[in-house]
């Protein structure tokens, strides 16, 4: 880490902007929340989540962001193998396409899956339906969350040199003993980077859930779109109370990236 | 015959890589690969572990067919250039790591381990990561790794050519002292010829993918039977001349013909001799050996130990040659040369070449 030294006026002005408006921006809206989550003591929050309402919603929150989490961390991990040391035509397009979930926005990814999977769909499915039901949420996280296991991955894998991969052969491991023990113990820690970046926009995601679920309270509801809907209601202690369980799982979510930063840098040197 | 390899072919498209390459390695030899960078010698390596498979032609393993092998079943052991040592796993773990494959208990793999680290010097170093040692330490651990389970063959592909001229000069002695201990057979490759002659029992130089020529250093060096190999391997003077009877004419100069050259009778040949053969006079009287003429001294430059003469020879008809001659510094103290100077040239081993369409005069690669 370089100082600027001597320290002049303009650099402090500048550290005082920055931390302003990172508090503003972070800081300020947690305090709030909790402000208003505890604002009539302690009962109130303990009813909201005795509420089989919110339970149920949690429950489809934290069940389901897994559910995506998992399919998109051996998705990604594919994607990124094929993506580093496939050979195929059109191969910069589909590596330009992965990042369509971070530029659409999430109500028309939403809309798409409504017009693909929805009654009369294209992809409509005979026996179960898919919108307005659990399916179509966990395909919206899917959706939301693909690029940042390939993203996180791709240039660790590509740095490998294939000298490490024909050395295993050489020596006699197989295809599987080699991606075990001498490339996934490379891309472990992006790969788990990776994951923990998946599940946070998982568990976050709103707008695509929110169109393709149909918000169906203690059945389609997730965490996010109760706190929408209690805003609506004016019913802030519950708003409040999710949000702040929310924010301890994006919390947790933070240190374990900034541990994982840690490493990464750490093996980079 | 550890090494066998019969008509090897490879192209990339329509580029052959390495054409009809026929080879027999001796067991316990250590055969070098001798070519310059894009000669296809990585490629024939490559074949030989299965990293690649050939178009065409066999590749044996003690006496096995193993063309369509997979690489996993050939049991080589392979060093690369760059040593691609497994950098999570300490240096323990990467030599034990082919015998953690094959099942090795850990006792024994232990006891193994203990034994490479010994052989190549760095005892005591298991513990540590890849990253924690020299280039030098890494190559080393490299070589122990693909000889820890006891490979049919060692094949090295440039080993010692990320590492500085000091280290690699240590490095190559305390390899050939490895092979020789373990008997085990071994192919370099090489595009260092200083390298092919300090280690090699037989060099191979391979050039366009072609293997052109076979044998001991001192064979390819002394009697090579090829202009490629003559020019690539150190630098060689060449005359044009015609061999008639047992005689050999060179410009004004008769020579006699060197042994085992009767197939050449009656024909234009190339001499070839090397420049520490050539000796310089500075009158004809004094001149001893097999004079080939007289010239002027065109340069004068330090090589290290020696002095290097470039010399003008005159009378070798409508193209002045340039030879080069390397002198011990007393012996160009003894003949005071400058530059100008009217020598006489003369030979003391040399060695003839059908005529080819090449450049005469000193020529290196």
């Amino acid at each position: 880490m370089r100082e600027i030294s001597p320290r002049s006026p303009v650099a402090i002005v500048l550290i005082i902007v920055v931390v302003a408006y990172a508090g503003l921006l972070f800081i300020a809206p947690l305090v709030a929340i909790l402000q208003g989550a505890f604002a009539d003591g302690l009962e109130p929050v303990l009813a909201v989540f005795t509420d089989p309402r919110v339970q149920h919603a949690f429950q489809v929150t934290l069940i389901l962001s897994l559910i995506a989490t998992a399919i998109n961390a051996v998705f990604g991990l594919i994607a990124a193998w094929v993506l580093v040391r496939g050979k195929f035509r059109g191969k910069k397009l589909f590596d330009a396409l992965v990042d369509i979930p971070f530029v659409f926005s999430p109500v028309i990814a939403g809309y798409a899956l409504i017009v693909l999977f929805g009654r009369d769909g294209w992809l409509a499915p005979p026996i179960f339906s898919i919108v307005f039901a659990l399916p179509g949420i966990l395909l919206a996280k899917v959706f939301v969350s693909v690029p940042f296991v390939i993203r996180e991955v791709q240039p660790v894998l590509d740095a490998l040199t294939p000298e490490q991969e024909e050395a295993a052969y050489t020596i006699g491991a197989t295809r599987f003993t080699t991606f075990r023990r001498v490339i996934l113990p490379e891309i472990w820690t992006a790969l788990l980077y990776g994951i923990v970046l998946t599940f946070a926009r998982a568990i976050g995601e709103f707008g695509a859930v929110s169109v393709v679920s149909g918000n169906i309270e203690g059945y389609t509801e997730t965490a996010t779109s109760f706190v929408f809907r209690a805003l609506n209601d004016r019913n802030d202690v519950g708003g409040y109370s999710v949000s702040v369980v929310l924010c301890l799982i994006s919390l947790v979510i933070l240190v374990l990236m900034s541990f994982l930063r840690g490493r990464i840098v750490r093996r980079g040197n | 015959m550890s090494i066998k390899l019969e008509q090897l072919h490879k192209s990339y498209g329509s580029d052959p890589i390495v054409r009809n390459v026929s080879l027999e390695v001796n067991t316990g030899e250590l055969f070098v690969l001798l070519g310059a960078s894009g000669s296809g010698k990585s490629t024939l390596l490559r074949l030989i572990a299965g990293l690649i498979t050939p178009d065409s032609g066999r590749v044996f393993l003690n006496d096995r067919d193993v063309t369509y092998l997979p690489t996993q079943k050939r049991g080589t052991g392979f060093v690369f250039q760059n040593y691609s040592l497994f950098r999570h796993m300490t240096v323990g773990e990467n030599i034990g790591f082919g015998l953690s494959i094959r099942r090795v208990g850990q006792s024994e793999r232990t006891d193994r381990v203990n034994e490479l680290l010994q052989l190549i010097g760095l005892a005591g170093y298991g513990d540590r990561f890849p990253a924690q040692l020299s280039g030098g330490q890494q190559q080393r651990v490299a070589l122990a790794r693909a000889l820890a389970y006891q490979p049919n063959v060692l094949l090295l592909d440039e080993p010692f050519g990320a590492l500085d001229v000091k280290i690699r000069a240590q490095l190559r002695q305390s390899l050939r002292d490895i092979q020789q201990k373990l008997g085990v057979t071994a192919i370099l490759v090489t595009h260092d010829q200083e390298e092919a002659f300090d280690i090699a029992d037989r060099i191979g130089v391979i050039e366009r993918g072609e293997l052109l020529e076979v044998g001991t250093p001192s064979d390819l060096y002394q009697r090579p039977q090829n202009l490629f190999t003559a020019t690539f391997l150190g630098t060689a003077n060449l005359l044009t001349g015609r061999r008639n009877g047992s005689t050999v004419y060179v410009g004004d100069a008769r020579l006699p013909a060197p042994p085992h050259t009767d197939h050449l009778r009656g024909q234009p040949v190339q001499l070839v001799c090397r420049p520490e053969e050539l000796t310089l006079f500075t009158s004809r009287e004094n001149a001893e050996g097999e004079v080939i003429g007289g010239g002027v001294v065109d340069s004068i430059s330090f090589a290290g130990h020696l002095i290097r003469v470039n010399v003008l020879l005159q009378g070798q008809g409508d193209s002045p040659r340039i030879l080069q001659a390397l002198l011990t510094p007393s012996d160009a103290r003894d003949l005071a040369l400058h530059d100008g100077q009217q020598v006489w040239v003369s030979v003391r081993d040399y060695h003839l070449l059908p005529q080819t369409e090449i450049p005469s005069g000193a020529v290196s690669s």
